[in-house]
């Protein structure tokens, strides 16, 4: 098991309920399946980091990560 | 002509004359509007080397043939002048009644020029004109003034006035309107100062000349109900603006104590949810469905509209993670006429050249105390307040030392709230942003980090810049409307086209409008030629402070790394490639015939060669 911890930005805290939470996950599992454990609707347009950094979904998560789900912001 | 008024009303402040002056279809259809007009304006009407707070400079308020209609996010204008701050081109762009009126009043623009012997206020009503005397609102804050001036003229009139800031000249001081709004980041507020002028009233009750009044009104109307919907669905306009300062913090693009550090772990007590959380009223300019002018009470009680740059400018680049405290330097920056990203980071430099010794002074990082007082002695020109105002390229100028390393500016405009220690692109769009450091011209973070590599300085960075700067920078600009539906709900660039069209009865594309994107960067770099003929590369450049090794983070996703001087030389010629500009970063003579600028570039090569 790995524990991750999601960052969920902008508007997308009142669709996921919360802002921060700690999630549990077998291993191996990859940014995609973290993404459906969250209630955000699909086809919003997001970006995910791990750690400050751009991830696919496909990529492989490790214990202790930080995954921050976030709108498509574009500077004001 | 559809769409425009036809009409420019010049005002002489010296002479007390007022003229109605028309324009030519063939100006409209070059500078169409906005930016363009004020453009072409100052730059076949001012002298270069003038004294930019002396009576010969113009003060320019610029509308475009979509401004004021019942459409998206349509009550903007642009404010110009020569700028005091940075010797060159300088507008800025605010929501306001002024917008509706003005071209209900039956102008596209205002020309303002000379001093008046004493202060005054104009106001405007159709076609008469008073100067009046200003002597009962001078020396009071902007909310005082337009509380002064609705109860005189009704709340409906449109205002646009400065504070103490603007009186005082202090060199970024804005205009200001409405609850929140302010406009013209280079000093163009001290512009207004400097003529004596301290408010502008209009009202209006013409129809605006356009090609399908009927159809136009119902697409309107339609249109501000859809991006009403897309707002509610996206829920964009709960946070705001402020909602990216979350997504800052994580990448490590937050401007921290003078733009030292990228991120706080107190970060997260002044974020877009804390923001709505402790909301209290919402605001917005005309024409708007999508309102991002979220207001709080302040530490002092009073209502102040925050959006993310003051709280990042004025929160995390100080080190204050208290939200009213926040919007307390914010409310004192509108009610005095203060840009709050100049004033954010003048306060962080003047912190950071204490904290390193370069300098005495009392302020600390996190001292919001202190900064009310700071703020207050900065909009008076009193004491160390009259340094503050000076901006942080002319403090480190009198500083010396190696402080222009970390004063952030370029070109003597102090950069907005985004750290681009690691960031190239973004780095790229503040150096070349045409009025000096400002995001508002080209956004290209969340490209960079998501849709190309961080570290990448590769040409595909530069042409998003110029993608954005042709859209944001341009369009946006001379059309006059707010970019937000666009940039944040996705409403199809193309609706701006259309709206265009359907207004003045032309066919236009979009690429018929980025080639006036391209005319108007163009000649605003010339305008900066003729004032410094020595112009260089230089100029072009972000802040030292992004370059040096020893600022790098030393921790998090960006630890170690920096911005590296050969790497951004090679992105900035790719910038000057696609752009058809010199290695100095001037437009080529091939370039600017390409863009109709004939005239224009015979006039600068009176002062300096071009290749």
């Amino acid at each position: 098991m790995i524990k991750v911890k999601i960052k969920v930005i902008g508007p997308f805290i009142y669709e996921a309920g919360f802002s921060e939470k700690e999630f549990e996950l077998e291993k191996p599992s990859t940014a995609g399946q973290l993404l459906s454990l969250v209630n955000i609707q699909e086809n919003r347009p997001k970006i995910m980091t791990r750690n400050g950094k751009a991830i696919s979904p496909n990529e492989e998560l490790e214990d202790g990560d930080r995954i921050a789900i976030c709108p498509i912001y574009s500077g004001g | 002509m559809n769409g425009w008024t036809g009409n420019l009303l010049r005002i002489n402040l010296s002479t007390e004359s007022v003229k109605k002056e028309s324009f030519t279809e063939e100006f409209a259809k070059t500078w169409i509007g906005g930016r363009g007009f004020a453009l072409k304006i100052l730059w076949d009407e001012l002298k270069p080397g003038i004294d930019a707070l002396g009576p010969e400079n113009k003060l320019v308020v610029a509308l475009g043939p979509i401004a004021g209609i019942p459409a998206p996010n349509t009550g903007k204008t642009v404010v110009a002048a020569k700028s005091p701050l940075t010797g060159g081109y300088g507008d800025g762009n605010l929501g306001t009644r002024v917008t509706v009126e003005l071209r209900k009043a039956g102008y596209d623009g205002l020309i303002i020029e000379g001093q008046a012997r004493s202060p005054v206020y104009l106001n405007i009503i159709n076609d008469r004109v008073e100067i009046l005397p200003a002597g009962e609102i001078w020396g009071k804050g902007t909310y005082e003034t337009m509380n002064w001036l609705y109860k005189k003229y009704g709340k409906a009139a449109g205002i646009l006035t400065i504070g103490q800031g603007g009186e005082n000249k202090v060199l970024y001081a804005v205009i200001r309107s409405l609850e929140g709004r302010a406009g013209g980041r280079p000093g163009i507020g001290a512009v207004m100062g400097s003529k004596n002028l301290k408010a502008i009233v209009v009202k209006g009750s013409n129809d605006i000349p356009m090609a399908d009044p009927p159809g136009m009104k119902k697409l309107g109307a339609e249109d501000l109900r859809k991006v009403g919907e897309i707002d509610k669905k996206t829920g964009w306009s709960v946070q705001g603006t402020t909602g990216v300062l979350s997504w800052c913090n994580e990448v490590a693009a937050l401007p921290v104590r003078n733009m030292r550090k990228t991120s706080h772990q107190d970060a997260w007590k002044i974020d877009g949810e804390r923001l709505n959380n402790a909301r209290v009223a919402t605001y917005g300019c005309p024409n708007c469905t999508m309102r991002c002018g979220i207001a709080i009470h302040d530490h002092e009680g009073r209502e102040s509209e925050l959006d993310y740059e003051n709280v990042g400018m004025l929160g995390s680049n100080l080190e204050i993670f208290d939200l009213p405290q926040v919007a307390s330097l914010n409310y004192l920056c509108d009610d005095y006429g203060l840009d709050t990203i100049s004033a954010g980071a003048v306060l962080g430099f003047y912190a950071d050249a204490i904290d390193r010794r370069a300098i005495e002074g009392n302020f600390k990082f996190g001292d919001a105390e202190r900064a009310k007082e700071l703020l207050r002695m900065t909009a008076y020109r009193e004491g160390v307040g009259d340094f503050l105002a000076e901006g942080t390229m002319r403090m480190a100028q009198k500083i010396g030392q190696d402080t222009m390393d970390y004063a952030m500016q370029v070109k003597g405009l102090e950069c907005s709230a985004y750290n681009c220690k690691f960031i190239p692109g973004m780095a790229l769009a503040f150096a070349t942003s045409p009025i000096g450091a400002h995001h508002k011209e080209s956004w290209v973070i969340m490209f960079e980090i998501t849709q190309t590599s961080r570290e990448s300085y590769g040409p595909e960075k530069a042409q998003k810049v110029i993608e954005l700067q042709r859209i944001r920078g341009g369009i946006f600009e001379f059309i006059v409307a707010c970019r937000f539906p666009w940039i944040e709900l996705g409403w199809d660039l193309q609706h701006y086209a259309d709206y265009f069209n359907k207004i003045t009865g032309m066919n236009w594309t979009l690429a018929d409008l980025f080639k006036v994107s391209d005319r108007i960067y163009a000649l605003m770099k010339f305008f900066w030629l003729r004032e410094f003929p020595n112009w260089d590369r230089t100029r072009d450049y972000p802040p030292k402070a992004w370059f040096d090794p020893s600022n790098a983070d030393k921790e998090g996703p960006i630890a170690g790394k920096i911005l590296e001087w050969d790497k951004y030389e090679k992105l900035l010629d790719s910038f000057y490639d696609i752009r058809g500009w010199d290695k100095r970063g001037i437009p080529t003579k091939k370039t600017a015939l390409g863009l109709g600028l004939d005239k224009e570039a015979a006039e600068v090569e009176k002062y300096a060669k071009l290749e």
